[in-house]
């Protein structure tokens, strides 16, 4: 239980990490643009697969621990990428053989695909997810979206829970763990048997681990209201963070980014589709 | 009568992680049967870690675990047999309480072992009297009951299994004075009755010093002291580097010993020293008359 990636923070010194976590959920948005609608021949979708890795090398999370992450999705990617190779018809055939039919096209489609995936795992893993604490980003999100509290909309309550949320995750897999070790002591099986079997055996992980998730939530809504917790109202920050130059420089290359990739699509250089 | 052995261990948590933390660090241990043994230490000290180990909850990455001669490990998939045998208590075990009734959360352990039902039955009223559970209750939720009870349904599904080695983390835990007292008579009598060995672990030095016969004293992931009980709250100083104390009434005996009355160290309950001390000061009046 203690492995699960749900894209978690690595502790490092980066230049990533150092970075605005406003900005840093901007330039995700940007780079998940980028992937997916500006790839479109082998130069932009080579630029794609190559800022990918400079991410992740810029970031400074070990390639092992990022290739951890894309596990999970290597089946998905695997399954477009089949999709694409049998799918796609074109010009050029390849190989024949009764109903199959393999077209260059097709390939290269399986290719791009598994490109734009990756591209799309690794560039909002390491900007929000690796190198950005959970705290910081929802605090992120809240500022980012503040203008819409002029519409009356509850953007630090939404925000609050959010935090709540991610809050408590470690704190209910860290029970969670507990609660199957002690019904292993008593003789638990969760490992074998059939489907049914093994749905049926976490019955006694899951009946105590509701209880134990309302008492969590009944015992903080107290200490936030012993603490005489008000969502609405101006609240201030403990720390407030500034945007520096380099967040904004930061900003502009992505941009220029995007750019690039867009005139290399007009020049239409490279096989395109 | 069981045994444990422990060679050699070493265990990390998040092995691999930039969270990784050494627990164990090559620790060697024997737990005596037939005995209670008291597994001391502060928090972080390994101890937790170490009780998991005993059956198999945990797998060492280095060294072994034996029981009564043999490797816990040697067959993976028949791991649960060992879990029947050394039966643990976690901390804070109400958190495990899962059925509608608390005779069936008793008999989940039981039932796991594939036992008949009259078998199960028969244990989970054995387990229910072990720790002083009245029959009535039986038909009761376990949700329904107050901290302390719900702690001995919890201990009595892991007696009901009636394993030959018997260990709790932290048994007492949160629970009131009376509570305490209970729960330990409860276990020392279940040692009694069925002979068998039994773990406990626990910062309270006045408990240990009360139940225990042997102490082992963890510290930063090794066996710092391992002896008879008295062998270890001899050595205070010791103890004291390692940042635990010995019992406030066992300090209280070596002060009145330094102020020249004669005590000796070897006390560790309020009863003993009531015992030790009341002749002396019958002694003392009688002095004063004459």
């Amino acid at each position: 239980m203690k492995n699960i990636a749900l894209g978690q923070y690595y502790p490092a010194k980066s230049p990533i990490h150092r970075l605005d976590p406003r900005i840093k959920v901007i330039l995700a948005i940007l780079y998940i643009v980028c992937a997916t609608f500006l790839g479109k021949n082998m130069i932009s979708f080579g630029l794609l697969l190559l800022s990918a890795f400079l991410l992740i090398l810029l970031g400074r999370i070990p390639m092992k621990t990022v290739l951890r992450g894309i596990m999970p999705v290597l089946f998905v990617m695997a399954f477009a990428a089949l999709f694409q190779i049998f799918g796609k018809s074109g010009e050029i055939l390849l190989f024949e053989w009764k109903f199959i039919h393999i077209y260059l096209e097709g390939i290269l489609a399986a290719v791009f695909m598994v490109v734009r995936i990756f591209a799309l795992i690794v560039g909002t893993t390491i900007f929000l997810t690796y190198t950005t604490t959970p705290i910081e980003l929802t605090d992120a999100i809240e500022d980012l979206l503040s203008p819409l509290k002029k519409l009356k909309v509850p953007v630090h309550d939404f925000a609050m829970m959010m935090t709540l949320a991610l809050r408590f995750i470690p704190t209910l897999v860290e029970e969670t763990d507990k609660i199957m070790t002690a019904q292993k002591a008593r003789g638990a099986d969760f490992t074998t048997g059939s489907i049914i079997e093994r749905a049926k055996a976490l019955i006694p992980v899951l009946i105590p681990l509701i209880v134990s998730a309302i008492r969590h939530a009944v015992e903080l809504a107290v200490a936030m209201e012993c603490r005489c917790y008000h969502g609405d109202g101006v609240r201030t920050r403990m720390t407030v963070r500034h945007l520096r130059v380099t967040d904004f420089v930061v900003l502009l290359l992505m941009i220029g980014f995007g750019a690039s990739l867009v005139w290399f699509n007009i020049l239409g250089i490279g096989f395109s589709l | 009568m069981s045994e444990i052995t422990i060679e050699k261990v070493s265990f990390y948590h998040g092995k691999g992680t930039p969270y990784e933390l050494k627990a164990l660090d090559d620790v060697s241990l024997r737990i005596h049967s037939g005995i209670i043994t008291g597994i001391i230490g502060h928090t972080g000290s390994g101890k937790s870690t170490l009780v998991e180990l005993f059956n198999g909850i945990l797998k060492p990455e280095e060294g072994r675990v034996i029981l009564d001669g043999e490797d816990i490990w040697a067959k993976p998939k028949e791991i649960r047999k060992v879990r029947f045998k050394v039966g643990l208590v976690m901390q804070y075990p109400e958190s495990q309480l899962f059925e509608e009734t608390i005779r069936q959360d008793i008999s989940f352990g039981p039932k796991n072992m594939g036992l008949s039902q009259e078998e199960i039955e028969e244990r989970v009223l054995e387990a229910a009297s072990f720790v002083g559970l009245d029959e009535a209750l039986l038909s009761k939720s376990p949700f329904d009951l107050s901290g302390g009870q719900k702690r001995r349904v919890a201990i009595a599904g892991v007696i009901a299994m009636r394993p030959d080695v018997l260990i709790l983390d932290e048994p007492a835990a949160g629970l009131d004075p009376s509570g305490r007292e209970a729960i330990f008579s409860n276990i020392v009598d279940y040692k009694n009755k069925t002979g068998s060995t039994v773990v406990i672990v626990s910062h309270s030095m006045e408990d240990m010093a009360k139940y225990c016969d042997r102490i082992v004293v963890m510290s930063g992931g090794r066996v710092f002291m391992d002896g008879s009980r008295d062998e270890v709250f001899e050595d205070t100083e010791r103890l004291r580097s390692a940042g635990l104390d010995i019992p406030q009434i066992t300090s209280l005996m070596l002060l009145l010993r330094e102020k020249g009355i004669d005590v000796d160290g070897g006390i560790y309950t309020i009863e003993g020293a009531m015992s030790r001390l009341l002749p002396l000061l019958e002694n003392r009046s009688k002095g004063d008359i004459q």
